[in-house]
């Protein structure tokens, strides 16, 4: 080899190495125009954007709504087939466990609410500006309804409270006793209705008067009635709400369509939109409100609805709960066959029975109208609010927080009862004592059926097994917690009782 | 090295001349000097002819003009002039050409005698003989342990391609590496599979020269070059087809379709539909939707070479219409390429390699729920195409149109505009040393446009676009806070380009010497640069003027204010630096030794896991070298082991790190709001996935016509980058988040492949090559998380449970469900039965109760038990190629043995036409233990369970041609070199059992590889064609 050789592999060699250890440093990118989680927070705005991101997650309400129905004796779980959404025909049948798609969904998303709001506690000192106090006032709203949900469901859970937890610290967190988990839930609502203003200029954000009445509703979920009673009141002394009258079925279900939302008896809404499209793959993506086509008439074919894919049918039991008179009966209740009686040419219009079960019931507050419909998938983009909190449920809480409490207050309690009965045109109660419980948890049933509700109901009140076919007490007053969450927690934590 | 063909041969003169017939006589000897009996001697350009002796010795009659021409099996042919002699002795030479073949290994070559890695080659003409537009569909059992199965038969349609079996959760795509440039598989489109001289496929540890991006091996494919100092020839080349679905699914027609929903409404408790079940055949959708469609190929390149240079240019044009959607579905592809290389200075080589590739494609919806072949599946056969004038509705199924509808409301179309290209300098310094610089780039511009027509399918339909059969469109009010403005919400158009940019810098030291005459040493050393980028950019216009295809463009919108208009971007730049060294020694080319080592550092992970250092060692012997070794009938043996360390990176970029890429939209005052949350949970310790691998193989070569290579191997890959499911309460379940990417699992792959191949040339016109291969493979995941029992896969039916999984101690993708033990007959049978199968009636399937509780659980997993599995045991290739003086045949074989599929193409909704079996279903005590009743109330029959598990094996000649070349004084008569005709088939024949459409489907998604959801099949074609060479 010459030398000229051996000095230019010399060179090229060298100059590889220098160039390559130079290069080493065109490793270090940066992601493009992409904001960092660990940097952020440095403006009002940040903060506004980041609570957006922890409102989300109320939009998967629909489950809310479907287990608080299909779970009681209001309705059957209904769909395409008996696997169509598994997880919700074996809880209508009350064989549910620890494995159940649905109940997992709720597990998780609820804490994805949770850690969206620690997000923002964690960084709550970085800066202060102008309406700072309002705008963790919501997020304490908001981590209180989603530790709310939690409780409920599955009693003790792990509470997590402005911090993010490490992955490794998963396997030694225990689930915190429910009266623990309870108590930051108040806390939170507290500190929420001392910050949040009774009305707001922006719809859709929360309010006092929604934090007081969720404060009430977890009050009372407790039993603690003395407390539920004060600020139920509050609600409906303070609060810039009126009851609306209705004097026939159509009216009445009106209250639950677009153009009646944020009406005067509305005091928390989960809002929708049927702006953006949709599609089955992610459901919890979706901003419409995914209950309302799901629980729409199978293939229907004619006027007013839309068609749907006949989930959450109301049993003939409930339906025949009403009295005849009661404009709440078909306001809530579509009696399809009926329906379709009194139309102008039955004979055209046509809709299909799913193999998931069929009662000849569809849920009237929450259904596809062809008036409301949002952009296609129109199953999936709804833009039908859910009422979280409607001034009547805030009137009947109140009415059983007066009538339980120690020292009961029967007066009032009739008094918010027959409001509510009036306003539909049922004539008024004379009742006190144990009557008049059962007289507003009755009424209970009448106004705020179809809404996810009637579960809770009847667990909070020890009424679930005479209810319920199927109902273990002992067992199923809460939900299993899922056994993969178990699993992943390390398999640490104990199972519900009777699991 | 160079022993190609050498030749050796003793002749002795004789002074004596005879003038005419006389006679010729010789001794005819091995490489070895032994007398070699047998051999076939001819005169040439007569039939006459003798054979040798026992002794090896012959005499012939000759004349004086007179040529011998010498054969025997595994030895070259050698013809010799008689001249003036009457002896003649001969020593033929054993024919090896297979071992001295160049195998590119990465970084340069070797021969395949001295190879120490599990490499294995295939010739461009075996690609070539093929007639498919995808080079990956032309490796189609070709190679053992490699399995290319269809992700799609649709033009354009892509392959997954799998090396030694599926190893992750993830990305298991192998390498690419075209003339040193890096490919995508999803890029091969780009691809003429008549430009490829060689694909060499590193299925061991060696490919870990590669590195990083090893782990699923590495595909080497080189492209033609001319040779030096040769003249210019031209080849033109070509066919044309038509394509034909090789299958239909037996579907009800409208008479069995009236008398079976009949009884399945009233099953159900509902009144039977049909009062008239005599309905005849009804409409074959079908039939409606498949049609024979063309396919054509052309191709021209000139070649050659003067002693400086050498260059082979070329142009080519493939186009392919659908078998579903004929030029809805469709594929063209127009090509350019360059290869040149030059001397610029004395040993300084320039090497140029320029590839320009135009595709234009359009795609119809496939593969699941709202595809095109599903509705036609599933459209009732009692409805008409057309009802009053229009397409009808197929109104009493939901999420079901018309499908031939469908597919004229479909507008879409991708433009490729791809420009690859190489610039290489080599440098031979010395006899010994050499250094390489290369930069090799790609550029790609993707031009998507699609046309969403106002549309109505019927009432319900969800694809519908507009509110009615007048196709009015839909309207939105927003900003109602501010006065409202009333959008109207029309036909629209999507137009989005996506720019790609690849640049990769080399640069590496060959360097190989002796010592003595029995050390040989080489060595390889180099660094890699390599950045992959893109920008995206793409937005959608409503209100396009008179719903009008004409002017479907962004431009012509009529939106007001141009609300509703949506716009997006997207960008990338991903890096890779890599430093690479490869020694290998061997003594006198008996015991040869390799080791590669390779550090990589990639911007998939965070500082400090960045850099990953990987390699491999290598050994052979060769056996047959040995003086012990004395069998005669192995000619070459030569014993492999390797052992290597590769990795993969193949994920999202930045996953390591926290970024804002959550969905956050809520709505406020009716209008949709963005804010932010976290995206996928951040894991700054991610590294690469690992995989080791250990190879022992055996190289043979028999009869000096016989080849085989044998490897077993075991492949592990640990550490995989998977996104494993987290606990709930670390808040990674909101809308675009998601767990973090962490390394975890195990995945083991063991297999044993071999390649047979067998050469027959008894004569000049007669000759024979049979190749087989065949792979044995099982596949098991081994470790998952702690805390993780499976990683759930794709659901069945609708809404329906997981049907596959990623669990230890089974294979990727199996399939999870109810065992079946025949139909419940009686209502005695199940009061009596010792297992309560809720809801279980006369005529359902019954169900095994896997734990032995009594009870079947639908509402957990206790009874759910492994059904089969997407992995096949065995795959074969058999390729055929015989020639007969003018004429050839060729003929290519593949099967898949012993994997299943998931029927799940029928949907359950009562009135969606059913598959024929159902014919047979149960109607009554004793009518059958096979087929449920049918109904349509509810009814545990759709639960996921064996009965909708089929077998998938097939076997399938995929092509078949034959051809004629032309004889040579005629060629010469049209100036021609040579010119070849031949008739051919892909895909004429498939023996299986499987119902569906095609058993040859797979998916990306390693979970979903074995379930159909009917899949766009395969076309069988019948074609013509011609290559001629100038």
């Amino acid at each position: 080899m010459r030398l000229y050789n051996k000095i230019f592999i010399f060179f090229i060699l060298l100059s590889g190495g220098v160039i390559f250890n130079a290069c080493d440093d065109r490793l270090d990118l940066e992601p493009l125009y992409a904001q960092d989680a660990d940097s952020y927070f440095n403006t009002p705005e940040d903060y506004n954007r980041a609570l957006i991101g922890a409102y989300d997650l109320m939009q998967t309400s629909y489950l809310n709504l479907w287990i608080g129905e299909i779970a009681s004796d209001n309705a059957i779980a209904g769909g395409e087939s008996v696997n169509d959404t598994q997880g919700l025909h074996e809880i209508e049948s009350m064989t549910h466990n620890a494995v159940n798609n649905e109940l997992r969904s709720v597990f998780q998303f609820n804490y994805a609410g949770v850690t969206r709001t620690n997000y923002l506690f964690i960084n709550q000192d970085n800066i202060d500006f102008a309406g700072k106090e309002v705008l963790f006032g919501e997020a304490h709203f908001l981590r209180a309804y989603y530790y709310f949900q939690l409780v409920k469901y599955f009693g003790d859970v792990p509470l997590i409270i402005d911090r993010f937890l490490g992955a490794d610290e998963v396997n030694t967190i225990g689930r915190t006793p429910a009266a623990e988990v309870y108590a930051q839930i108040e806390s939170d609502l507290l500190q929420a209705s001392e910050s949040l203003e009774w009305t707001v200029s922006v719809e859709g954000r929360v309010t006092k008067g929604a934090a007081l009445a969720l404060l009430g509703r977890v009050y009372l979920y407790q039993d603690k009635f003395q407390e539920a009673s004060e600020v139920l009141e509050r609600v409906i002394m303070e609060g810039p709400y009126s009851l609306i009258t209705t004097t026939t079925s159509e009216e009445y279900a009106d209250l639950f369509s677009v153009n009646q939302e944020g009406n005067s008896e509305s005091v928390f809404e989960i809002q929708y939109s049927g702006q953006e499209g949709g599609s089955y793959d992610c459901i919890v993506c979706l901003e419409g409100f995914a209950a309302v086509g799901f629980q729409g008439i199978r293939q229907y074919d004619g006027p007013v609805y839309g068609d749907g894919n006949s989930y959450n049918l109301p049993t003939a039991d409930l339906y025949n709960a009403f009295d005849a008179a009661d404009i709440r009966q078909d306001g809530t209740v579509l009696n399809l066959d009926e329906f379709i009686s009194e139309q102008p040419n039955p004979d055209e219009i046509s809709y299909a029975i799913g193999g998931g079960g069929h009662t000849g019931f569809y849920n009237n507050k929450y259904i596809k109208r062809l008036d409301e419909l949002g952009l296609p998938d129109t199953d999936l983009t709804s833009p039908v609010n859910y009422r979280l909190i409607r001034l009547p449920d805030v009137y009947l809480m109140a009415a059983e927080a007066f009538n339980r409490k120690a020292g009961p207050e029967d007066a009032k309690a009739l008094g918010y009862l027959n409001d509510v009965r009036e306003r539909v045109g049922m004539p008024t109660l004379n009742l006190a004592g144990a009557q008049l419980t059962e007289a507003i948890w009755n009424e209970r049933r009448l106004e705020l059926s179809g809404e996810g509700f009637r579960f809770w109901d009847l667990v909070r009140t020890g009424r679930a097994a005479e209810e319920i076919d199927g109902f273990v007490a002992g067992r199923h007053e809460l939900f299993p917690i899922p056994q993969i969450e178990i699993d992943l927690a390390g398999g640490n934590w104990d199972q519900n009782p009777n699991y | 090295m160079k022993h190609i063909l050498t030749l050796a041969v003793i002749l002795l003169f004789s002074f004596v001349s005879f003038a005419q017939d006389r006679t010729v006589s010789g001794t005819v000897t091995d490489e070895n000097n032994s007398p070699m009996p047998g051999v076939n001697i001819i005169i040439k350009g007569t039939s006459d002819g003798t054979t040798t002796d026992i002794d090896g010795n012959y005499k012939v009659n000759v004349g004086q003009e007179s040529v011998l021409r010498f054969s025997f099996i595994g030895y070259s042919t050698v013809e010799y002039p008689v001249n003036s002699r009457s002896v003649l002795d001969v020593q033929l030479e054993p024919n090896f050409e297979s071992l001295s073949e160049v195998v590119v290994v990465g970084y340069g070559s070797t021969t395949k005698k001295e190879l120490t890695g599990a490499v294995v080659k295939v010739d461009g003409s075996k690609i070539e003989e093929r007639n498919v537009p995808r080079i990956d569909q032309a490796l189609q059992g070709q190679l053992a342990g490699v399995k290319i199965s269809t992700n799609s038969g649709a033009p354009g349609g892509s392959s997954n391609i799998s090396i030694r079996g599926v190893s992750t959760n993830g990305n298991n795509s192998p390498l690419i590496v075209v003339d040193g440039i890096i490919y995508e598989a999803d890029g091969l489109n780009a691809l003429n599979p008549n430009d490829v001289e060689s694909i060499n496929v590193l299925k061991d540890g060696t490919a870990g020269i590669y590195g990083v991006r090893a782990a699923n091996g590495v595909i080497i494919i080189e492209t033609k070059k001319g040779k030096k100092n040769t003249k210019p020839s031209l080849n033109f080349s070509g066919y044309y087809g038509v394509q034909r679905t090789a299958k239909k699914l037996d579907l009800l027609n409208a008479t069995e379709y009236a008398i079976l929903k009949n009884e399945a409404f009233v099953a159900g408790n509902q009144t039977p539909p049909f009062n008239n079940t005599n309905l005849g055949e009804g409409t074959d959708w079908q039939d409606l939707v498949f049609r024979d469609a063309p396919i054509q190929n052309y191709n021209l390149s000139v070649s050659g070479g003067t002693d400086k240079t050498t260059y082979n240019v070329g142009g080519s044009y493939f186009g392919q219409e659908g078998i579903v959607g004929g030029e809805k579905a469709f594929f063209e592809r127009y090509n350019a390429r360059v290869n040149f290389t030059t001397e610029i200075l004395p040993k300084l080589k320039l090497t140029n390699v320029l590839l320009y590739t135009n595709e234009y494609s359009k795609t119809i919806p496939q593969g699941g729920i709202g595809s095109v072949l599903y509705n036609a599946t599933n459209a009732y056969p009692t409805e008409p195409l057309r009802t009053d004038g229009r397409y009808s509705y197929l109104i009493n199924v939901a999420d079901i149109i018309n499908p031939v509808a469908q597919l004229e409301n479909t507008y879409n179309d991708t433009r490729v505009n791809k420009l690859v290209g190489k610039q290489e300098l080599t440098y031979d310094i010395t006899d010994k040393l050499s250094a390489n610089a290369r930069i090799g780039y790609t550029y790609s511009l993707v031009d998507f446009k699609q046309f969403n027509p106002l549309v109505w399918y019927g009432n319900g339909k969800n694809q519908n676009s507009a509110i009615n059969e007048n196709l009015d469109p839909r309207t939105t009010l927003i900003g109602e806070q501010v006065g409202g403005v009333l959008l109207e919400r029309g036909a629209s158009v999507t137009e989005s380009r996506t720019t790609y940019l690849d640049y990769l810098f080399e640069g590496f030291v060959n360097y190989e010497t002796q010592i003595g005459s029995l050390h040989n040493i080489k060595s390889t050393v180099g660094l890699s640069l390599n950045e992959t980028s893109f920008q995206s950019l793409s937005g959608t216009a409503f209100n396009i003027p008179n719903n009008s295809l004409d002017l479907a463009d962004i431009s012509t919108n009529q939106a007001v204010s141009g609300y509703l208009n949506q716009v997006s971007s997207g960008q990338n730049v991903d890096r890779l630096n890599s430093l690479f060294l490869r020694g290998e020694y061997d003594y006198g080319k008996k015991y040869l030794f390799s080791g590669i080592i390779r550090r990589d550092g990639s911007t998939r992970f965070g500082s400090n896991n960045r850099f990953g250092y990987f390699g491999s060692l290598s050994g052979a012997w060769v056996l047959s070298d040995e003086s012990f070794f004395n069998v005669d009938a192995i000619d070459f043996a030569k014993l492999r082991v390797s052992h290597g360390w590769s990795g993969n990176d193949r994920i999202q970029p930045y996953v390591y790190r926290a970024n804002l890429g959550g969905e956050a939209q809520y709505v406020f005052d009716n209008t949709i709001v963005n804010g932010v949350a976290i995206g996928i949970a951040p894991n700054p310790s991610l590294q690469w996935e690992s995989t080791q691998q250990s190879n022992i193989g055996l190289d043979l070569s028999l009869f000096n016509s016989i080849d085989i290579g044998a490897n077993y191997f075991i492949k592990t890959t640990q550490n995989l980058l998977i996104q494993a499911q987290a606990s709930a309460i670390l808040g990674t379940y909101g809308p675009g988040s998601a767990p973090p990417f962490v390394n975890a699992g195990t995945v083991q792959n063991r297999g044993v492949e071999l390649d047979f191949n067998y050469e027959f040339r008894p004569t000049d016109d007669f000759s024979l090559n049979v190749n087989y291969n065949f792979t044995y493979l099982q596949n098991e995941v081994t470790e998952l998380p702690a805390g993780t029992d499976f990683l759930p896969g794709v659901g069945f039916g609708v809404g329906g449970n997981t049907a596959t999984r990623f669990e230890a101690g089974f294979p990727v993708g199996y399939f999870i469900g109810f065992e079946t033990d025949g139909i419940w007959q009686t209502a005695e049978e199940i009061a009596s039965s010792p297992v309560v199968q809720p809801e279980a009636q006369p005529g359902d399937l019954k169900f095994v109760d896997q734990n032995g509780d009594g009870v079947i659980s639908f509402g957990d997993n206790s009874d759910r038990t492994m059904l089969g599995s997407p992995n096949p045991d065995f795959i074969m290739g058999l390729n055929l190629n015989a020639r007969f003086k003018g004429f050839d045949l060729t003929a290519n074989i593949t099967s898949v043995i012993g994997n299943e599929i998931i029927r799940n193409y029928e949907r359950q909704q009562p009135y969606a036409n059913q598959l024929a079996y159902n014919i047979n279903r149960w109607t009554g005590e004793g009518s059958t233990n096979e087929y449920p009743r049918l109904t349509t109330g509810r009814t545990r029959n759709n639960e996921f369970s064996d009965f909708y598990v089929e077998d998938g094996s097939f076997v399938r000649v995929r092509n078949i041609q034959v051809g004629y070349n032309l004889p040579s004084n005629i060629c010469e008569r049209m100036n021609m070199t040579s010119m070849r005709i031949y008739i051919g088939s892909l895909n004429p024949f498939t023996l299986t059992k499987y119902m569906g459409y095609d058993p040859d489907i797979s998916s990306a998604n390693p979970l979903a590889r074995g379930v159909d959801y009917g899949q766009y099949p395969q076309a069988k074609s019948l074609m013509g064609g011609f290559n001629i060479k100038f």
